[in-house]
């Protein structure tokens, strides 16, 4: 039989119409979907050994316990140990996230020189020539760690200047700190005692201090109660987290802060609501309640509720003396359930110190907020592991990331109690990362190491014979045979612990009521996030849900 | 025995960090997203939503409600449109289950949920260079053009059935079965157990007046049980437009 192109043709259409109505082009598509979503590219999870790690998180001053899950190697969860007598097992949401950190697009890992590569050697050499040309500055984001010391030693024997950048619970506590000349470390917020609770803006429900601490007693005391144990009474503009879960919201307007203290403090005054009455403040109720948005009604009831359940714990969104000085006149200095001071650790705590101006170079630490502006005319030599962006340092310093570094966890900021822990480095870093304390001890070997320091500061605590361990179980110091089974267990996850002690007086009177002062909007997990990026998860989920506003700069 | 589980969140308790989440998230290996993402193709099988009571001034007020799968009981929507029996409820845990391998991400699931706790995955799954060794070991990723949800980290329950198996015992320890978000949060909002035994907290917990389920009347049995004190809150529940909870004033 002869074959037409028409025949040909016909066959073709009828066998291209014919191959729809069997199961091979739908198998084929399927199959081609298969395969293409399983790409060999396609990330899986790496198999290996599985183990658990305690450590703590380092990633903010707060030092929560931490649970590392490991696999291959490499961390693949983090969730919160109970251990930590402040935090109790609980984390910001950043810190679930962390551990991807140290993959993070900008994370950094050479040495750059006005946004050129360049090398440590290079690095060094600039640095040395300028310790030699005029005087430092070495600037420290979280003071009282070994690696604080080893900067300050650093800072001391080159003639120079070791200061510290306080974070907003910090700077909350200076006025007092100045009235009373305890420093600020050594004060802290009696919160476990406290019956009222006033925040003039501090983010208490959204991770200020210690994540965990104050979100544990208002859950315990307070959530869900029309008559809580302890009351929260939120003093803020809008509406956040903190003030909608308060007792009582009062809303205010920007900035009138300090007015609002002050009439407060003059109702207390004049209405004999306090015992030991300071300088009359200079405020009139009827200006303050046309500034702050408040009815002079409203402004009594809340000096009323401020004093009707003690005691009464006022604190500020930032360094705020007007606010502070409530505290002064509300009797809670130096008192269970107010602020209160810390008893001296038992190993030196390195303080800050002033030096010559102009100077010629500042070294900043990695712990220090990426906002911070250096004073200019100095060259700045920059530690960071995460670039931010908008960098204004003349040398930017990798610097080991999340859990890449040896460091130990002193006493947080605003914590009523002394604890200590030790984060241990649980990833080999690489050979291009340094730490600002390792980059002084480099150039000036007679210093000492920071594990040396944290060797030191365990034999402190063992030979103090006071606290305990706080571990999967408590234990006390005086039990444990040597230092080194003490600095044992708090390498592998201990906190060790201050013995409770009532509080120590506090001797402060205010002469005249103190001026005026912006409040600054505080940070909390978002905003001021240590680190300059967000993990990328966190930052995903935020953007996602429209639960919170992230930075900019943390949306990569 | 079976079990039935299922969990109480408390709203009074929830202050919106979105920890829950992040654990989640992490737990279960959910991929990193392309920076055009919205809140309509991302993934987040944990999702807090905020809702106000719609006052004005100092009487306005605001809560959390933390959405994810509500693993429902009975005539559970996901189920009975899946044309590939993608979607399954595990008769010994109450666990509605979601088989990736056999989706063909068709989404009537996602349609029929009246919750909006399914997630379709509308990419390759991807992860910064470096980031996919901090993978969970314990969970699988998923493949693009397929429907996700929370499962109850079922990678969590297996390892306490091994262990259980291990002890030599039929069921497992309920202190080894407790899910990321169940664990992050940390004001202990979330109460989660067995709603087959009566003794355990959170089949006690249902039985409280301010308990309450969303969307209760379409009858679908759902197995999260949300509690507040507030009668605003437990009136949003019913009180929503469409009967869902995303529709009031997500913010």
């Amino acid at each position: 039989m002869k074959v037409s192109r028409r025949d040909l043709l016909l066959g073709t259409a009828g066998l291209t119409a014919g191959v729809f109505f069997t199961p091979v082009p739908w198998k084929v598509l399927d199959d081609v979907s298969i395969w293409t979503q399983n790409w060999p590219w396609i990330p899986q999870p790496a198999h290996g050994p599985v183990t658990t790690k305690l450590s703590s998180c380092t990633l903010c001053a707060s030092g929560c316990s931490i649970r590392v899950r490991m696999a291959a190697g490499f961390p693949v969860g983090i969730s919160g140990a109970a251990s930590h007598p402040l935090t109790q097992g609980a984390l910001c949401p950043l810190g679930f996230a962390a551990h991807q950190l140290n993959w993070h697009p900008a994370r950094l890992r050479e040495v750059r020189h006005h946004g050129r590569s360049a090398s440590w050697e290079e690095a060094s050499a600039a640095f040395e020539k300028a310790c030699a040309e005029g005087p430092v500055a070495v600037i420290d984001g979280r003071s009282g760690r070994a690696a604080s010391a080893v900067l300050q030693a650093f800072a001391t024997k080159h003639n120079g200047s070791y200061e510290v950048v306080l974070n907003t619970e910090e700077k909350s506590l200076s006025p007092c700190a100045q009235w009373t000349g305890v420093p600020v470390n050594s004060l802290g917020y009696d919160l476990e005692n406290a019956r009222t609770v006033v925040s003039f803006g501090a983010p208490l429900l959204d991770g200020w201090g210690v994540p965990g601490r104050f979100t544990h007693l208002w859950s315990e005391r307070a959530a869900g109660k029309t008559d809580p144990q302890l009351r929260l009474i939120q003093i803020e503009p809008s509406l956040s987290r903190t003030a909608t879960n308060a007792w009582r919201w009062v809303p205010i307007c920007q900035g009138t802060e300090a007015l609002l203290a002050a009439s407060l403090a003059k109702i207390l005054i004049e209405e004999h609501l306090v015992s030991s009455p300071g300088p009359l403040p200079p405020a009139s109720l009827t200006e303050a309640a046309t500034q702050t948005g408040l009815t002079p009604t409203a402004i009594r009831d809340l000096a009323y509720a401020m004093v009707e359940r003690r005691p009464t714990l006022v604190i500020g969104a930032d360094e705020n003396p007007a606010v502070a000085a409530l505290n002064v006149l509300l009797g809670s200095l130096g008192v269970s359930g107010g602020i209160v001071k810390k008893p001296a650790t038992p190993f030196a705590m390195p303080q800050t110190s002033a030096g010559r101006t102009p100077r010629r170079a500042v070294l900043v630490d990695s712990t220090v907020p990426w906002e911070y502006i250096a004073p200019s005319g100095a060259e700045v030599f920059r530690f960071a592991a995460w670039d931010g962006g908008g960098n204004r340092a003349d040398w930017l310093l990798p610097a080991p990331g999340f859990l890449e570094e040896l460091t130990d966890l002193p006493t947080p900021p605003t914590s009523a109690v002394a604890v200590y822990g030790i984060a241990p480095s649980l990833l080999i870093p690489s050979a291009q990362l340094k730490t600002a304390a390792e980059f002084a001890q480099q150039i000036d070997s007679t210093l000492p190491t920071v594990d040396q320091t944290i060797h030191a500061r365990c034999e402190g605590i063992f030979h103090a014979h006071r606290g305990s361990v706080n571990s999967e179980k408590k234990f006390p110091v005086a039990g444990f045979e040597s230092a080194a089974k003490l600095e044992e267990a708090l390498r592998t996850g201990g906190i060790w612990l201050e013995d409770s002690s009532s509080a120590a007086a506090l001797k402060c009177s205010l002469k005249e009521w103190p001026t005026d002062s912006p409040t600054r909007v505080s940070g909390n997990w978002a905003n001021a996030w240590a680190a300059p990026v967000m993990p990328t998860l966190a930052a995903k989920l935020y953007r996602e849900s429209s639960l919170r506003e992230t930075p900019q700069r943390s949306q990569s | 025995m079976s079990a039935r589980y299922g969990m109480v969140i408390d709203l009074d308790r929830c202050t919106g960090c979105g920890a829950c989440m992040v654990a989640c998230a992490v737990e279960n290996n959910v991929p990193t997203s392309p920076a055009r993402v919205t809140d309509r193709t991302g993934l987040t099988p944990m999702l807090v939503h905020k809702v106000s009571n719609g006052l004005e001034g100092s009487g306005h007020r605001e809560v959390f409600i933390p959405v994810a799968c509500m693993h429902c009981a009975h005539e559970t929507p996901c189920v009975s449109v899946c044309p590939q029996q993608a979607v399954e409820v595990d008769q010994e845990t109450g666990i509605v289950m979601q088989i990736p391998q056999r989706c063909l991400g068709c989404r009537y699931c996602m349609t029929a949920c009246p919750y909006h706790a399914r997630y379709f995955n509308w990419w390759d799954p991807s992860w910064p260079p470096g980031m996919e060794k901090t993978l969970n070991p314990g969970v699988a990723t998923r493949m693009r053009g397929v429907v996700e949800k929370c499962n109850l980290c079922h990678a969590r329950l297996h390892t306490a059935m091994e262990r259980a198996a291990a002890a030599g015992k039929k069921e497992i320890d309920m202190a080894d079965y407790v899910p990321a978000c169940v664990e992050a949060c940390p004001t202990n909002a979330i109460l989660f157990g067995n709603l087959a035994n009566p003794n355990d907290p959170v089949s006690q917990a249902v039985h409280s007046p301010d308990t309450f389920r969303l969307l209760a009347r379409l009858g679908t049995e759902p197995k999260t049980y949300y509690k507040s004190h507030q009668a605003w809150v437990r009136a949003l529940a019913e009180r929503s437009p469409n009967g869902h909870v995303t529709e009031a004033q997500h913010v």
